[in-house]
């Protein structure tokens, strides 16, 4: 693996490794079959600080979990409302957020 | 496109709701549970939980005959499916809030005369505009105002009242906490499908867009009636410290429910399901119409 530190500048965000997140088996989010569970929490609201691997669903506002940090590109899918979304970055507040593709 | 409706089976309906947060509930709430003395035996706060608990089966009748009645408007197979779930679930909301009134005091042979008594009409008019285009067979019409106005709508009240009843009646917050989960398949099913859809029928966008218009009025009129001079206001806040505890604080969108006045509450949760309405309706390319406040 190598190190992002030994990378050119402005080589792009695409090309650095992952870090990797062990996800818990129980979020205490039961609206989805068990094997799916870990991969939903529920969000706390505006208070509810987001992890590098997690992004909020804008439909139904449950938060999504991905075993790798997430990046714009990267999509995802919310299966409590079975949206498809697209992880892309707000350019205002820098956050990763989620769009829904149609 | 298939890949996207494809989603909409029967088997996921099965294995998420019945036998995932449903399992082992009795009407929607934990074996056992019973609404709280405090409130039963309370004459004051029983009447106006019983007068809201009407609203919500006015609600839901009107959810049961909208997602029934666009099965067969709707133009695939899969969306067919889909509703057919959702008019269960529509169909098991009227009867857990049906079966809180029998909990509350109502006896069966009183149910209709019950609800014809205290439905609010501006509930019932908002009712009526979205029936009169399922009874049109008008599936994009249809879906935006059941799927994304009523259970848009139903989903913030959902949450408002679930955050009053977690720590004072924790069996109508299990029982709200299954109708939420519900709504979640719901309002994802209006904005995927009909996302897809308008892009093809932009000529129907004006229509939609003076139906939420006119929707969203009667909402607001009958959140106004709900909250404006209720007389139980202040005997449901003692009900909430005494039985949640004096340190319990509900919160909803910022607002500290222990403390806010019905006006307040009234306000955040208006502006909050308007504000929702706009990202939703923008999100699949219909221009938010901005109520006549009452």
């Amino acid at each position: 693996m190598m190190d992002p530190l030994e990378l050119p500048v402005g080589t792009p965000e695409s090309w650095l490794p992952r870090q990797r997140y062990h996800l818990d088996d129980d979020t205490g989010f039961d609206e989805v079959p068990r094997k799916y569970r870990k991969f939903y929490r529920k969000w706390r609201g505006a208070d509810d600080a987001l992890a590098p691997n997690e992004v909020l669903c804008p439909v139904c506002k449950v938060v999504i979990r991905s075993s790798r940090a997430l990046r714009p590109g990267d999509r995802v899918y919310c299966m409590p409302c079975m949206s498809r979304l697209i992880v892309v970055r707000n350019e205002r507040t820098g956050a990763l957020e989620a769009r829904v593709a149609y | 496109m298939s890949d996207f409706l494809s989603a909409y089976s029967i088997q996921s309906w099965l294995e998420s709701c019945p036998q995932g947060y449903l399992e082992n509930t009795e009407y929607g709430h934990r074996a056992g549970e019973r609404e709280p003395a405090l409130l039963v035996d309370n004459e004051l706060l029983r009447h106006e939980t019983i007068r809201a608990t009407v609203q919500l089966v006015v609600g839901e009748r009107c959810a049961l005959a909208a997602s029934s009645g666009l099965i067969n408007a709707a133009p695939d197979e899969a969306s067919k499916r889909f509703l057919a779930t959702q008019t269960l679930d529509e169909a098991r909301h009227v009867e857990i809030f049906t079966q809180r009134l029998y909990d509350l005091g109502i006896r069966k042979e009183d149910l209709e005369s019950t609800i014809a008594s205290v439905a609010n009409p501006n509930l019932v008019r908002f009712a009526e505009i979205l029936l009169e285009k399922v009874d049109r067979k008008d599936f994009v019409a249809g879906v935006v105002g059941q799927n994304i106005v009523l259970e848009g709508m139903a989903f913030s009240v959902f949450e408002l009242l679930l955050a009053m009843n977690e720590g004072a009646n924790p069996k109508f917050a299990h029982t709200l906490s299954g109708t939420i989960a519900d709504e979640r398949r719901h309002v994802g099913f209006g904005e995927n499908r009909i996302g897809a859809l308008i892009k093809a029928h932009p000529e129907r966008k004006t229509d939609i867009e003076r139906m939420q218009k006119e929707m969203s009025y009667y909402m607001l009129a009958t959140f106004a009636d709900a909250f404006r001079d209720n007389a139980a206001a202040d005997e449901f806040k003692r009900f909430e410290q005494e039985a949640a505890g004096n340190g319990h604080h509900a919160r909803f969108h910022g607002l500290d429910l222990s403390e806010a006045e019905p006006e307040e509450m009234e306000r955040v949760l208006a502006d909050t399901v308007l504000k929702d309405f706009k990202v939703r309706l923008n999100r699949i390319g219909i221009e938010y119409q901005t109520p006549v406040r009452p």
